[in-house]
C-alpha cells in the first residue's frame, strides 16, 4: 500500500488476522447413540469441520475365524448368525453351501425355496431396521414406531418357522431343520412349515408394502430429510469398488449388480425381481435403494411362497458330517452387501480355516476417505446410510 | 459360484504368465510367486476393479483336526509349513473373479501391500498382520485393528491354543441330532 | 399505606404468575407427551393418574427433586450451578406482560413487548453458560450451536414483531390487542401473517425446537449443553423449555391472533380462557412439527436464517409501513 501525500502519516502495517483456532481431538463412540454399536471414531474436529477420521474397531472381536477351527460343521452354523444379527439366516447359508459343494450334496428344491423365503424375510427385516433407526438419528422419531411395527409381522413368521427372531439355527448341511423338531417320535408328525404360514406371509408381504408407501410420504418426501441426505457423503464408483464397498452402498452409486442374479448359491434366477440403484452416491440414494430393495423382496417372497414345491426337506448326508478335502469361496447377497465363507477342508468334522468376508468390514474401511472435510452433524448422516452392524465388522 | 466368462483364463495367462490356474468346486484360485504378487494385481486390476478381501492361512502340519482318520480312510500327506495369503478380487459386471494365492515362509513372513493397487487392502493387511504376524513391506500404517493395546501372540496361527481349549479339551462326539429320515 | 398494598399486590401477581407458568408448562408436557404418542402409534403415559397418566409430568418433578446433586468435577461451579436458574429467570419474566385479560396483567407496561423480547434472549446466555461450564467437549459443541442459532434466529423474530408494532402503533401488549379489536381482525389475517409465520419460526428456533433442535441434537451430541446436568437443575432446563414455548405461543396468540379476545366473548370475565385456548391451538401445532420433521444441519439452519428470514421480514417491515401510511 502506497503512502499518502507528502508529510501525512502512512502506515503500511498489513494487519493480517489468522485466527488460531485449535484442533479439537472428539472421540464419539464407543457409547454413542448413533454409531451402530461399539465404533469409535477419533476425529480431529476444526469448530465443526472434521480434518481427519481414525476409526477404531475391535471392541466387539469375538474371534470367529479362531473358533471355526475348534468347533464341527453343526455347530458352526449356530455361531454364524449371530454376525451379522439382522440377517439371522442369511449369515448361515454361503457357508452350508459351500460345505454342500465340497461334500458333492445336493439341496432338495423345497430346502432351497424356504432357504430363499427366509433369506428376503430377514432382508425385509434389516431394510426395515434401517428405515425406522436412520430418520431418528436425523432427528425424526416417528419413522421408527411405524417401521417397526411392520417388522414386528416378518418377525413373527420367522419365529414361527425357525423358533427364533434374530438367531434362527435353522440351516442344516443338506437343507433346512425340520420345524417340528426331528427325533424319532416327532417324525410322524413333523411339519415343516406351519399351519398357516403361507395365507399369514401374503398378509405381512401386504403390511409390509403399506409401510413402504408410508416412509416414502412420510420420510423420502420430506424437505428436511432430503437436505440433510441429498449431496452428502458420496462415494464416487472407483472408491467404492477399491474399498470392497458392496450391497446397497454400492448400488447407491450406480452400479447394477447384485450377487442374487449372478450366484448360484440360491435359485433366485427362478424370480422375477428387479435391482434398484441410486443416482449420485449420496446418502440420499442409500436410503432409496434399501426402500426399494424391500418391495422386491416383498416380491421375491410371494413368488417363492406361492411356488414351494414338495418334497424332502434335507438331504441324506451322514449322521456325522465330513467335509471332504478341498477349498471353495461361496459369496452371497446380505442385506449389508457381499458376505463370503472362504471354506478351507482337510476331511474331518470341522474345518481347517474359514476366512469370513464380511459386508460391513470393508464398508466402514472406506469411512476415513469419506469423512474427511466432512461436518460434523453429517458424520451421523453417513454413518447412518452405510447401515452397518458392529458384529458383521468385528466377528 | 457360476461359470465365468470364457475370456477370463485367457486374460490372466496374459496379465500374469506366473500365475498358475486351479478351478475346483466353482472357485478359480491362481498361484503367483511371491515376487510377482503386487505386478499381477495391478496387471488384473483393469478386469477385475472390486477389492473382496485379502487373507491368510497358517499351514502347519502338526494339527489334529477332528478324529484321527480311521483305518482305510484317506490320510492327510505331509503339509507343507507355511503361510498361504490369499486375496479375491472380482468385478462388478459378471460376477467373475479369483482368488490369488502366494506362499510364504514361516520364517520369513514378508510380502509386498497391497495398499498401492488396491487401497481397500488397508484394514485387511492391518488384520492378517496381527492375527498371523505377516509384515506387509509399505504398509502405511500396520497397527493393530482388532486385538487390544498389550496383546501378546497371533491368534489365528495354529500353534496359538484358544483358552478354552487348554482348560477344556476338544469335545469330541458332540454332534448327535438325526438328520431327517436316515441313520446312516 | 398505598407503597405497602402495591408490593402485596405485585406478590400476590407474582405467586399466580408462578403458579399459572409451572401449571401451563406441566400441561404441555403432558400434552407432548401424549399428542406425540397418539401420533407414533403408542399410548404415551399410562400409569401415573388412573389409565390416562396425567400425573406422569408431576411424578417426573418429583422423581428428579430427589436426585443427587452432581457437578461435573473440572466444572466451573458458579457458573455451572447459575445456568439453569438463568434460563428459567428469563422465560418466567416474560410472562410479566402476557395480558389474560384486559385487567389481568402482571403490569402492563409501555414497552411491553420490548421488554418481552430482552427477558426471553436471557436464555442464549444461559445456553452457553452452560455449555461452557459443563467440562465437556459435547456440551461445548452444544453450547457453541445453540449461541449461534439463537442469535441467528432472534433477528427475524424481533423484526417481525416489528411489522405488529408499526402496524398497531404502540408497544404495549395491551394496546396491540386493542388495535387488532379495533381493526376487527387478528393481525394475522389483517395484515401480519408473513410476521405470524416468521415470528412462529423463529421462536421453534428460539426454543431449539425440532427441527431447529440442534444444539440438543440428541443422537448425535447425547444432549448437548444439557449433558452434564441432573436432578433438580435438569428440572429447571427442562421447566424452562416448556415455559418458553407456553410464552412463545402466548406472545404470539397475543400479538398476531387477538390474545384474549373473541368476537361475541366479554374479554373480562372470558378472556383467559380465549388466551389459553389459542395458546393450545399454537401448542398443538409446535408438538406436531416436532414429532414429524428431522432436524436441519447447523449451517442450513443459519442459511435458512440469514438468507430468507431476515430479509422476508425486513420486506414485511416495509409493506407494512407503506401500507400504514397509505391506508
Amino acid at each position: 500500500m502506497s503512502g499518502g501525500g507528502a508529510g501525512v502519516l502512512h502506515s503500511e502495517a498489513r494487519v493480517s488476522v489468522e485466527l488460531q483456532t485449535p484442533e479439537m481431538t472428539l472421540n464419539i463412540g464407543p457409547q454413542h447413540p448413533s454409531t451402530h454399536g461399539v465404533l469409535r471414531l477419533v476425529a480431529k474436529v476444526d469448530g465443526e469441520r472434521i480434518e481427519s477420521v481414525e476409526p477404531v474397531v475391535g471392541y466387539m472381536h469375538r474371534g470367529y475365524e479362531k473358533l471355526a477351527e475348534v468347533r464341527t460343521y453343526p455347530q458352526l452354523t449356530a455361531l454364524l448368525n449371530r454376525i451379522d444379527w439382522t440377517a439371522g439366516l442369511a449369515n448361515e447359508v454361503p457357508f452350508v453351501v459351500a460345505a454342500e459343494r465340497l461334500m458333492g450334496v445336493e439341496v432338495p428344491e423345497r430346502a432351497q425355496y424356504i432357504r430363499v423365503v427366509l433369506t428376503e424375510m430377514f432382508r425385509i427385516s434389516a431394510h426395515l431396521l434401517f428405515l425406522s433407526s436412520y430418520p431418528l438419528e436425523l432427528g425424526a422419531s416417528t419413522p421408527l414406531m411405524y417401521a417397526l411395527r411392520e417388522r414386528e409381522h416378518v418377525l413373527d413368521l420367522i419365529e414361527g418357522v425357525t423358533g427364533g427372531r434374530f438367531h434362527p439355527n435353522f440351516n442344516r448341511i443338506g437343507g433346512v431343520k425340520p420345524a417340528a423338531g426331528g427325533g424319532k417320535g416327532q417324525r410322524s408328525v413333523a411339519q415343516d412349515l406351519p399351519r398357516g404360514f403361507l395365507e399369514q406371509t401374503r398378509r405381512a408381504m401386504a403390511k409390509v408394502f403399506e409401510v413402504c408407501d408410508d416412509m416414502e410420504a412420510l420420510v423420502r418426501g420430506n424437505e428436511i430429510f432430503q437436505q440433510r441426505t441429498k449431496g452428502v457423503g458420496i462415494i464416487p464408483v472407483e472408491k467404492a469398488l477399491e474399498y470392497g464397498v458392496s450391497g446397497p452402498n454400492l448400488r447407491g452409486s450406480g452400479v447394477r449388480f447384485d450377487l442374487r442374479k449372478v450366484e448360484d448359491y440360491l435359485p433366485y434366477d427362478r424370480f422375477d425381481f428387479e435391482v434398484p440403484i441410486g443416482e449420485n452416491g449420496d446418502c440420499f440414494d442409500r436410503y432409496v435403494v434399501r426402500l426399494e430393495e424391500i418391495r422386491q423382496a416383498v416380491r421375491i417372497v410371494t413368488q417363492a411362497v406361492d411356488g414351494i414345491p414338495a418334497g424332502p426337506l434335507r438331504a441324506r448326508v451322514p449322521r456325522v458330517i465330513k467335509v471332504p478335502r478341498g477349498e471353495c469361496y461361496v459369496r452371497a447377497e446380505n442385506p449389508k452387501g457381499e458376505m463370503g465363507y472362504y471354506l478351507v477342508s482337510m476331511g474331518g468334522r470341522g474345518p481347517y480355516r474359514v476366512k469370513i468376508r464380511s459386508a460391513s468390514f470393508s464398508n466402514i474401511s472406506v469411512l476415513p476417505w469419506l469423512l474427511e472435510g466432512a461436518l460434523v452433524p453429517d458424520i451421523i448422516a453417513i454413518l447412518g446410510s452405510l447401515d452397518f452392524v458392529l458384529g458383521d465388522v468385528d466377528r | 459360484m457360476s461359470a465365468h466368462e470364457p475370456g477370463l483364463r485367457d486374460l490372466v495367462s496374459e496379465a500374469v504368465a506366473s500365475g498358475v490356474w486351479s478351478e475346483e468346486f466353482g472357485t478359480v484360485k491362481l498361484r503367483v510367486p511371491r515376487s510377482e504378487w503386487v505386478e499381477s494385481h495391478r496387471a488384473l486390476k483393469g478386469r477385475l476393479p472390486f477389492f473382496s478381501w485379502l487373507s491368510a492361512i497358517d499351514w502347519a502340519a502338526d494339527v489334529a483336526v477332528g478324529d484321527a482318520p480311521e483305518p482305510g480312510e484317506e490320510t492327510a500327506e505331509e503339509i507343507e509349513e507355511r503361510f498361504e495369503v490369499l486375496s479375491r478380487i472380482s468385478d462388478v459386471s459378471s460376477g467373475d473373479g479369483l482368488v490369488l494365492s502366494t506362499d510364504l515362509p514361516k520364517d520369513d513372513a514378508r510380502l509386498d501391500s497391497l495398499t498401492a493397487v488396491y487401497a481397500g487392502a488397508d484394514w485387511h493387511e492391518r488384520e492378517a498382520a496381527e492375527m498371523f504376524g505377516i509384515d506387509f513391506v509399505g504398509h502405511p500404517n500396520l497397527a493393530a485393528l482388532y486385538l487390544p493395546d498389550g496383546f501378546e501372540g497371533h491368534p489365528l496361527r495354529k500353534s496359538y491354543a484358544l483358552l478354552s481349549r487348554q482348560v477344556k479339551p476338544w469335545p469330541g462326539d458332540v454332534d448327535v441330532e438325526a438328520a431327517g429320515g436316515d441313520e446312516t | 399505606m398505598s407503597i405497602d398494598g402495591f408490593w402485596v399486590l405485585l406478590g400476590v401477581k407474582l405467586l399466580a404468575m408462578a403458579v399459572v407458568i409451572i401449571g401451563g408448562s406441566l400441561v404441555i408436557i403432558y400434552a407432548e407427551l401424549k399428542v406425540g404418542a397418539h401420533m407414533q402409534n403408542r399410548v404415551g403415559p399410562y400409569y401415573a393418574g388412573v389409565r390416562w397418566g396425567w400425573a406422569q409430568p408431576l411424578a417426573d418433578a418429583l422423581k428428579f427433586l430427589q436426585k443427587e446433586d452432581l457437578v461435573p468435577a473440572d466444572a466451573d461451579t458458579s457458573v455451572f450451578k447459575a445456568a439453569p436458574m438463568v434460563s428459567l429467570m428469563g422465560t418466567m419474566a416474560v410472562f410479566v406482560v402476557v395480558p389474560f385479560s384486559p385487567k389481568l396483567i402482571v403490569r402492563d407496561l409501555d414497552l411491553g413487548i420490548f421488554y418481552a423480547l430482552a427477558a426471553a434472549s436471557l436464555g442464549t446466555l444461559a445456553m452457553l453458560m452452560a455449555g461452557w461450564s459443563s467440562a465437556n467437549k459435547f456440551s461445548l459443541m452444544g453450547g457453541l450451536r445453540a449461541a449461534a442459532q439463537l442469535i441467528a434466529y432472534e433477528l427475524p423474530m424481533v423484526l417481525a414483531v416489528i411489522g405488529v408494532v408499526v402496524q398497531a402503533g404502540t408497544l404495549s401488549m395491551v394496546q396491540i390487542v386493542d388495535a387488532q379489536v379495533a381493526l376487527g381482525l387478528p393481525y394475522v389475517i389483517g395484515g401480519q401473517a408473513v410476521g405470524f409465520l416468521i415470528f412462529v419460526t423463529a421462536s421453534l428456533a428460539e426454543l431449539s425446537r425440532t427441527p431447529f433442535d440442534m444444539p440438543i441434537a440428541e443422537s448425535e451430541l447425547v444432549s448437548g449443553y444439557m449433558t452434564e446436568y441432573s436432578g433438580i437443575r435438569f428440572t429447571m432446563f427442562y421447566l424452562a423449555e416448556y415455559a418458553g414455548l407456553f410464552a412463545a405461543a402466548a406472545i404470539a396468540s397475543t400479538l398476531f391472533l387477538g390474545g384474549y379476545y373473541l368476537p361475541g366473548l366479554d374479554a373480562e370475565v372470558w378472556g383467559p380462557f380465549v388466551l389459553l385456548a389459542k395458546v393450545g391451538v399454537l401448542a398443538f401445532l409446535m408438538i406436531w412439527f416436532r414429532w414429524t420433521w428431522p432436524r436441519l444441519r447447523e449451517d442450513q439452519l443459519q442459511s435458512f436464517a440469514w438468507r430468507w428470514l431476515v430479509p422476508l421480514s425486513l420486506a414485511n417491515i416495509a409493506a407494512t409501513a407503506v401500507l400504514k401510511v397509505v391506508l
